[in-house]
This record gives C-alpha cells, structure tokens and sequence, in this order.
C-alpha cells in the first residue's frame, strides 16, 4: 500500500495531522492501534494551564511565548508562536466541520470542573462547559446544583460540592446537591459495577426519555442556574440534545468530565474521525506497526501485525504513538525506549531517577517529560544519531515537555500534529514539482 | 493451578473502551460488555470454574472489542474460550446441524430443489420455530443443485496451462450455496493469467467453534492444514473469498484452537490482498466501467485482519464505480447467531443502524465480502448484495 502520509497512531497529534493532509489531497492513512487516550481525557484543549509553581496561566498565549525565549527545546519552540496560533484556529474549524462546536475566552484560558470538583484551566472547551451564556450566567453570581444519577458511582456530587466551596470563585456560591433517576434504571440495575456514563450517554443518543430527565433535573436543581452533571447528553446528537435540554429546563446543564471511557473526550474522537473520512482519509483500526526499515537516513517502509510481510510504504511518516499510557514510549527495569523503531530519547537511563519521591509533587515526575529527541523539524534521530528525514514526530511521543505540570497535553499535540503536516505538505510540493 | 501461558487479559487495565464499542452491549442489557465477560472474570474462572457467568454466551464474537482495546488484549478469544470450557454444554440439534455444513451441505446439494422448496414454505418454518428454535423470519440462503467442487472437476484440466497458480480454499458458502461466486474467481483470475487449484478442504471450522464444537474444529483444522501444507509449492498463495474462513485459517486456528499453523500461516490470504499485490505487479486484466453506484459495508472480521482496505482500494480501482464507503458498524448476524431465535431480536436491533446508513447511500447495490452480511443485509434492505470478486468479474473486459 502506497501513501503520501501515513499515521502511526490515532490520537489528538494524529487526527489533527491526518485531517490537515487529507484536507490538503495527500493520500493519508492512519494506523491505529486500540481506541486513543482522548477516550481517558476531559475533553477541553489545554494550550499551557500552569506556571511551575502551581499558579494559574491566564493569557496561555504570552506564557508560550516566554517559553519559546526560554526553553528552545520544547515541542511549542519547535511550531513557533505563528504555527501554534494557526494550528488552534484550523483546529477549531475542523472540529466544528466534524459536528462539534469548541469555545475559547478569546484569548485567555477559562475554567472547567473536573469529577472531585477541582477546577482546571483550559482554552477550548465543549458547549455544555463553557461559551459566552455560561460566561455571562456565571458573573450573576447563581446559584449551583451538583447532580448525580440514582445507582452512577463515578461522580460523587456532595465531594464535589465541599472541594468547589475551596475554590475562591465558588466560595461565596450556593452550591446543593441531589439526584436524577433514569426511567429505565431497573433494567441496569442488574449490572450496577458496569453502570458508566457510556450507559447514560447511550440512552441519550436518542430523545426517547428526554422530557421526564428535563423535569427532574428542572426539580433537583431548586431554582438553581446551573446543573452540573456526569457527562452524558450523548456522543452522535449531543448538540441536538443540548439544546432541547436548556429549552426544556431553561437550566444551563453543565457537563463535568468522569472516569474512563469520557464521554466528553470521545465526542472529540468522534468528530475528527468523521471529519478525515470525509476528506478522504483512510483509517485503520485494531492493527500495530511492529517495525520498518530505515535507509540512509529514510524510513523506507514498515510492517504491520496484521500485514505481515506486506510493506506499506509512504513518502512521509507521522510517530504520534503517545507517551508511556499509550504504548509509544515503553519501560524495563532500567531501561526506557520507544517502541516502534526504538529512536533517540530524551531521558535519564537510571530507574531511581524516574520519578519523584511523592506521587502527587507539585513539580510532577521526571519521566513525564521523556520521550524522542528532535530536530527543529520535528524529525527524530536513530541511536547512531542521525536524523530520519521523512519521519516526523508529534504529540505525546515528543520529550522536553511536561504535560500536566505545564497542562499543555492538548495544546502541544494539536500544534505539533499541525505543524508536522504542514512540513509534509510542503515537502510533497516540492518533491512533485 | 493458574496456567502462565494464558494470562494475556492481565493487560487489561478496565477502561471499559472495548464495552463501548460492543454492539451487543449496546443492544442488550442481557450482556454485559466484553470487559466483565472477557478478562475481569477470567480471573475468577481460572480459580473456580464455578464462577462462570451464563451471559457469556451472548458474545457474537465480531471481534469489535479487540479493534478497540488499547492494550492489545485477545478479549473475544477470551470469552469463546470461556464459553466451551467453562459453560455446562447442551447438546441441541439445531446447533449440530447448523454448525455441521459438510455434512448438511452435502446431503442438501444432493436434494437441493426439494430443500429450497421446503425452507420456502411458512408451515415447514413455523414447526423449525418451535421445535428447533430457528426464527421463522430468518431468510435461508438457497442450497445449489451441484457443488462447486464438481463443477471444478468439470473444468480442471484448462487450469493446468497457466504457469502461475494459486490455491483457492472456497469454503461451505461457495461449495453448496453460492458456486456462482467461486465460478467468478475463478474467471477472475484466469484472466490475469493465474491458474486455480482446489485443494481437499473442510469446514473451515468457524460455525463449529461459535457452537462448541471444538474437538470437530480441531480435526477439521488438522487436516486443512495438513492438506493446504502439501498441495503445490511453498510459495504457491492460498487465497480464500470468505472473510472469516480466512481469519479462522490464519488466527484462529493459532489462537483459539492452539494449532500449528505457522506453515500455512504466511501463505494464506484474502482475496482482496492477493488482488492488490497481483495489481501492483501489473497484473491488472482489462475492465470496462460498470456503471454502478454502490455502498461497501466492511465485514468485522475483516476489519479485525486488517483487510479492509486492500478490499477498498480494489473497488476503487473498477473503473465507472462510484463507491459509498459506509461508516463501519456490524450487521449482526455474526455467522449463525442471527440464525437462533434467543439472539434473532438482538441480531436485528445490531443491524440497524448499519441499515438506515445503506438506506442513507442512495446505491443501487450493496458490497460486502462476507456471506452472512450478505444474507443479513439482503433479508432487511431491498439491495441486492455482492462480493468485491463478483463485481470485478462483472468488470472483465470479455
């Protein structure tokens, strides 16, 4: 099988990149092994959330460019300020082009509710977390009600009412709490340890008990403004059942991300998949890159588990196989690597220095910020250290960044994702010409 | 004792991804996901095998949960493993002679006309309702008057003049229900200039495995592999048209049935890869447009292989096609599953989706390579259903 692109991986990096070469009439493909870890993620775009001692970055764009001065080496000074601006505004478009709708502060980051009630900064969130009304209604000072569903063990409301009312811009809130029964909770209830918000949100895919949940969330609430719930208006009709809820409520139901599989997050998966089908990209599932060969500095071709000895080939190649989680950087007792074609990494070989002696330190784990060394091109190098020049890395693969002390995960894998494909693109005009 | 070399659902690490993407799961509370059925319960079976839970059996096998696992764990084998081993076995006939299709097959065939006037009558299907469990509504696939080995035999001697060959594994499908697929092929690769052997073959052992048969399997899949071994050269391709009898030859058989298949292993391979690579070399025959309009369902098992788009780039390589490619949802049937009344509903509330999406295409006929898809798809869609083969033999240019 021959490509112009071909993705290894099926993340946030991936899709972004495989949408914008799709999008650009490169034949692109995308090798995905398992489901992505946008299924374990809030589904908000962080673009820079932290300064390192734990206060809050509100202007994310002047903070990137601090640290584009200072750290040359991170994944946003590889894409430069112009590119990470781009990647966010072409990010946005597509996603919409995909059926879902993101919503930013203008410039500066806004706040999002996690399950323990803790709240996070981040640029683009979801209609039901964050948009102008929601914005509006807040500076109203409302009144809050934390919601759970009769028997749904992920979401805590009163733990997260009491960590809320830490928090300085909910201290002077009225927050209660209470509980939504679904009409067909009995036939669950047979399963209750395997009653997740996949089970909720698949009820409301269709609007078959829409009206009876809209009255008792309307009478849960007490008056309240906001509604903060489980995540579960649906994945394939979310803004249509959106929409209908607030009509029916008159209620902002808001939507707090919950344990594995996030709702939130897969509405994200969702509408990048369909968006690179329907430019024409090929998606393949279920199947894992178990090697390739690289010539004279050139990634000539690689094999996959399912293939077997038949070599697919391209003229460029994205690695955006994610970090430790997700399989792309893998770890032995004293030895770390990456997976595929074992590039040059950056970190330290010895164990005791992995990570940090507190499991929640303020200054994070080192080896969070492991992954492959790259040039300014993004392309990596071979042990002997030579670069691969039609290989190109993106995403949580890439090392010198710290995704959760800096809350950055989503911003560097978008911009890199664009910024790698906009090489390729380049590179394929020039090599056409 | 707990055996190391089958502890491959420790990888699991419960995120509940492959539950979501079950379409069993989603149709049914009767089932609960892949995950609890699959690894977190093989940890209890493998300490007490009291512990197995009956709803396993609810698993269609489509293999969609191994797509979507991120840490690469073998859940569907898992569950059809636990099935046969830990559930307590009832012998029912309607299994026997649903999974038996040499033995049904070749006495059908035999009687073809009388068995396809039968199965068309409602009396005939409402006693197989009540006594058999088969739902009256099912559609049979029609049994052929001759099977395609015989007609093989007819026509074996003008193979022997082409100096490429390949080995054609046809399965039960094409030898007793549908010789006319098998027949396309054949003219398929005739004219590219490749030379067809049949090979002795049995069930492949699919419907077996789904209806606990396993020893059977294992016998089967014993002497296919012996037979496939010996026949022509080692670097001769056996190719098959069916979708899952190639899954079962080149994984099951290692995975499930714990053969040794690494012999044939290499040399085995869907139709539509072999097409591809042939293509490659410049072997493509002449083809005149076709003129169609056409929505391609891609098979789950398939899917699994990863052959899905080797079949795609096929299609769009049949000139005057204009190809639909539908957004990849199961249809249901998953082999004789859609075929028992306790799972017809299931099966049919499955399809859906997939079937509103075809409505949705606007084509004039359906592709699929998998021969119950098509028996699924043709009962609830007006379209008429073909195999990739069938519309590329339609192509040639004679």
């Amino acid at each position: 099988m021959n490509y112009d692109c071909l993705i290894i991986g099926g993340g946030l990096a991936a899709l972004t990149c495989g949408i914008k070469c799709a999008g650009s009439g490169l034949r692109t493909g995308i090798i995905s092994g398992g489901m992505s870890a946008l299924h374990f993620s809030s589904g908000s775009i962080d673009l820079y959330g932290y300064e390192d001692d734990r206060t809050i970055v509100y202007q994310p764009f002047e903070k990137i460019e601090k640290i584009i001065s200072q750290n040359p080496l991170h994944p946003y000074a590889r894409c430069g300020m112009a590119i990470i601006q781009e990647a966010m505004r072409f990010f946005k478009n597509e996603a919409s082009c995909g059926g879902l709708e993101l919503y930013h502060n203008e410039e500066s980051n806004h706040f999002h509710v996690s399950t323990l009630g803790t709240i996070k900064p981040t640029y683009f969130s979801q209609r039901s977390v964050f948009n102008e009304d929601i914005k509006e209604a807040f500076r109203q000072r409302p009144k809050i009600a934390l919601l759970s569903f009769a028997g749904f063990r992920d979401f805590f409301p009163k733990l997260a009412a009491a960590n809320l009312q830490k928090s300085s811009l909910f201290r002077h809130l009225e927050i209660i709490t209470g509980e939504v029964i679904l009409p067909m909770y009995s036939k669950t209830a047979r399963n209750p340890h395997e009653f997740r918000s996949i089970d909720i949100a698949r009820i409301f895919d269709s609007e078959r008990y829409i009206t009876n949940i809209a009255e008792q969330i309307k009478k849960a609430s007490q008056g309240a403004v906001f509604a903060g719930m489980p995540a579960f208006i649906g994945i394939t009709n979310y803004n249509k059942i959106y929409r209908r809820l607030r009509e029916l409520t008159g209620i902002f139901v808001y939507e707090i991300p919950t344990l594995p599989p996030s709702i939130l997050g897969m509405r994200i998966d969702d509408a990048l998949k369909r968006r690179f089908a329907e430019l024409g990209g090929e998606f393949i599932a279920g199947d894992r890159i178990v090697g390739g060969e690289i010539i004279d500095g050139s990634l000539d071709h690689v094999h996959t588990e399912n293939h077997g000895t038949t070599r697919l080939r391209a003229r460029s190649y994205v690695l955006a196989t994610g970090s430790f989680f997700s399989g792309g950087l893998t770890s032995g007792f004293n030895i770390l690597r990456e997976s595929v074609f074992n590039l040059k990494l950056f970190c330290q070989q010895e164990r005791n220095t992995w990570y940090s002696p507190r499991f929640l330190s303020t200054g994070g784990h080192p080896f969070l910020a492991f992954g492959v060394e790259t040039d300014d091109n993004l392309h990596p190098f071979t042990q002997d250290g030579k670069t691969v020049e039609n290989l190109f890395c993106a995403g949580a693969v890439l090392g010198h960044y710290r995704p959760i002390v800096e809350g950055c995960g989503g911003g560097v894998a978008v911009s890199t994702g664009y910024a790698a494909a906009k090489k390729i693109i380049d590179a394929c005009r020039t090599s056409s010409q | 004792m707990i055996k190391l070399e089958n502890i491959s659902f420790d990888y699991c690490i419960k995120c509940t991804v492959c539950t979501i993407y079950c379409p069993v799961a989603r149709a049914t509370h009767l089932f609960p996901g892949p995950k609890q059925s699959g690894p977190d319960t093989e940890r209890l079976r493998i300490k007490n095998p009291e512990l197995v839970d009956e709803s396993l059996k609810y698993c269609s096998n489509c293999k969609r949960c191994e797509i979507a696992c991120p840490s690469n764990v073998k859940i569907a084998d898992l569950i059809q493993d636990a099935k046969w081993r830990y559930l307590k076995k009832k012998f029912r006939f309607r299994d026997y002679f649903m999974s038996h299709t040499d033995l049904v097959g070749s006495i059908a065939t035999k009687v073809s006309a009388l068995i396809n006037f039968f199965m068309s009558l409602s009396i005939v299907r409402f006693f197989m309702e009540m006594f058999l469990r088969i739902p009256m509504r099912r559609v049979f696939p029609k049994y052929n008057s001759r099977t395609f080995q015989s007609w093989f035999r007819g026509i074996k001697k003008s193979q022997s003049s082409f100096s490429k060959k390949a080995v054609y594994f046809h399965g039960c499908y094409v030898n007793y229900n549908n010789s006319s697929l098998g027949k396309d092929m054949v003219r398929v690769l005739n004219a590219m200039g490749i030379g067809i052997e049949v090979p002795d073959e049995k069930c492949c052992g699919v419907p077996l495995i789904a209806n606990g048969y396993l020893k059977k399997a294992r016998k089967n899949a014993a002497f296919n592999i012996s037979s496939l071994q010996t026949i022509l050269s080692d670097d001769t391709t056996i190719i098959s048209t069916s979708s899952s009898c190639s899954f079962a030859l080149k994984y099951e058989y290692a995975h499930l049935l714990g053969m040794d298949n690494t012999k044939i292993f290499n040399r085995v391979e869907y139709i539509t890869k072999y097409l591809y690579n042939r293509f490659q070399e410049g072997m493509a025959p002449k083809m005149k447009p076709v003129n169609l309009r056409a929505a391609y369902h891609a098979p789950c098992h398939l899917e699994r292989m990863g052959g899905v788009i080797y079949t795609i780039d096929l299609l769009k390589k049949i000139p005057g096609l204009d190809l639909v490619i539908l957004h990849s949802e199961c249809c249901g049937i998953a082999g004789t599953y859609g075929f028992k009344k306790e799972y017809y509903d299931i099966s049919q509330k499955i399809g859906q989706e997939l079937f509103r999406s075809i409505e949705r295409a606007e084509a004039e006929i359906v592709i699929t390579d998998c021969e119950t898809c098509k028996m699924q798809i043709e009962m609830n869609t007006p379209y008429e259903v073909i195999h990739p083969v069938s519309l590329l033999a339609k192509a040639l240019d004679q």
